[in-house]
């Protein structure tokens, strides 16, 4: 399943901002607009790659798919990253 | 008889994998940790080269920790990597042209690592973590020490 929601939280002495919650499933409606074109970019890559163009979309979206639950977390002793992907 | 032991004897009898594929199997499945004993999913190629034998294992996560101390103070990297994203990336490497994947074996041998792109598969990547149960590593620098633990779960 296509994730839906990214969690950013960074803190460190330069920079404080509160949790993000990214709303990923608001990227469809740009890429759903935007599809003919990326098709288009993908589909001229496959053929300059000599590359199957339904085995690179299938790779694409199982890339996109399993994103779900990456979860880094970096801490030091005055800052802190935390990306998580739900 | 335990479900998975009957089925990796089955395709030991119908032929599909060998008596050291059976034995590595068994012995993975007699390690395992009961939280990640059962089914396992993946391939391991049989000894007649075909993809015979289907394999699952429970862990859905690989995950890094990295502890370091330095001057400052403790750092913490703390990475939890779904299996999934890990086998899609296995894929992703068939997808690239046989011309970069020969540059970049070149380049990798130039650097001292003798790894051959086009021969990483799904496949080697189960049997990574077949044997990747528990890997601690510890680094000592001068100034620094580093523990690196990589496990599955």
């Amino acid at each position: 399943m296509i994730p839906n929601v990214a969690v950013l939280q960074i803190e460190s002495p330069h920079c404080h901002m509160p949790t993000l919650w990214l709303p990923l499933f608001l990227l469809w409606i740009p890429l759903i607009l935007l599809s003919p074109l990326i098709l288009f970019v993908i589909l001229a890559a496959c053929i300059a790659g000599r590359v199957s163009f339904w085995k690179a979309i299938a790779t694409f979206l199982g890339i996109l798919c399993a994103l779900r639950g990456l979860n880094v977390r970096v801490t030091t002793y005055d800052s802190k990253v935390l990306v998580r992907i739900l | 008889m335990n479900e998975n032991r009957r089925q990796i004897l089955e395709m030991l009898a119908a032929g599909k994998i060998t008596a050291d594929e059976a034995e590595r199997l068994i012995a993975a499945l007699e390690s395992e940790p009961a939280a990640t004993a059962g089914v396992f999913t993946g391939n391991i190629a049989g000894s007649n080269g075909r993809n015979d034998a289907t394999v699952k294992t429970h862990a859905k996560y690989l995950r890094v920790l990295v502890e370091s101390t330095e001057k400052d103070g403790p750092t913490t990297v703390n990475v939890r990597v779904p299996m999934q994203l890990l086998r899609a990336g296995v894929r992703l490497a068939s997808l690239i042209p046989a011309q970069a994947q020969d540059q970049l074996d070149a380049k990798l041998s130039k650097h001292g690592i003798p790894l051959t792109v086009s021969q990483i598969k799904p496949e080697n990547l189960e049997e990574l973590i077949d044997h990747l149960e528990d890997l601690t590593v510890d680094v000592d620098a001068k100034e620094e020490k580093a523990k690196v633990r990589v496990f599955c779960e």
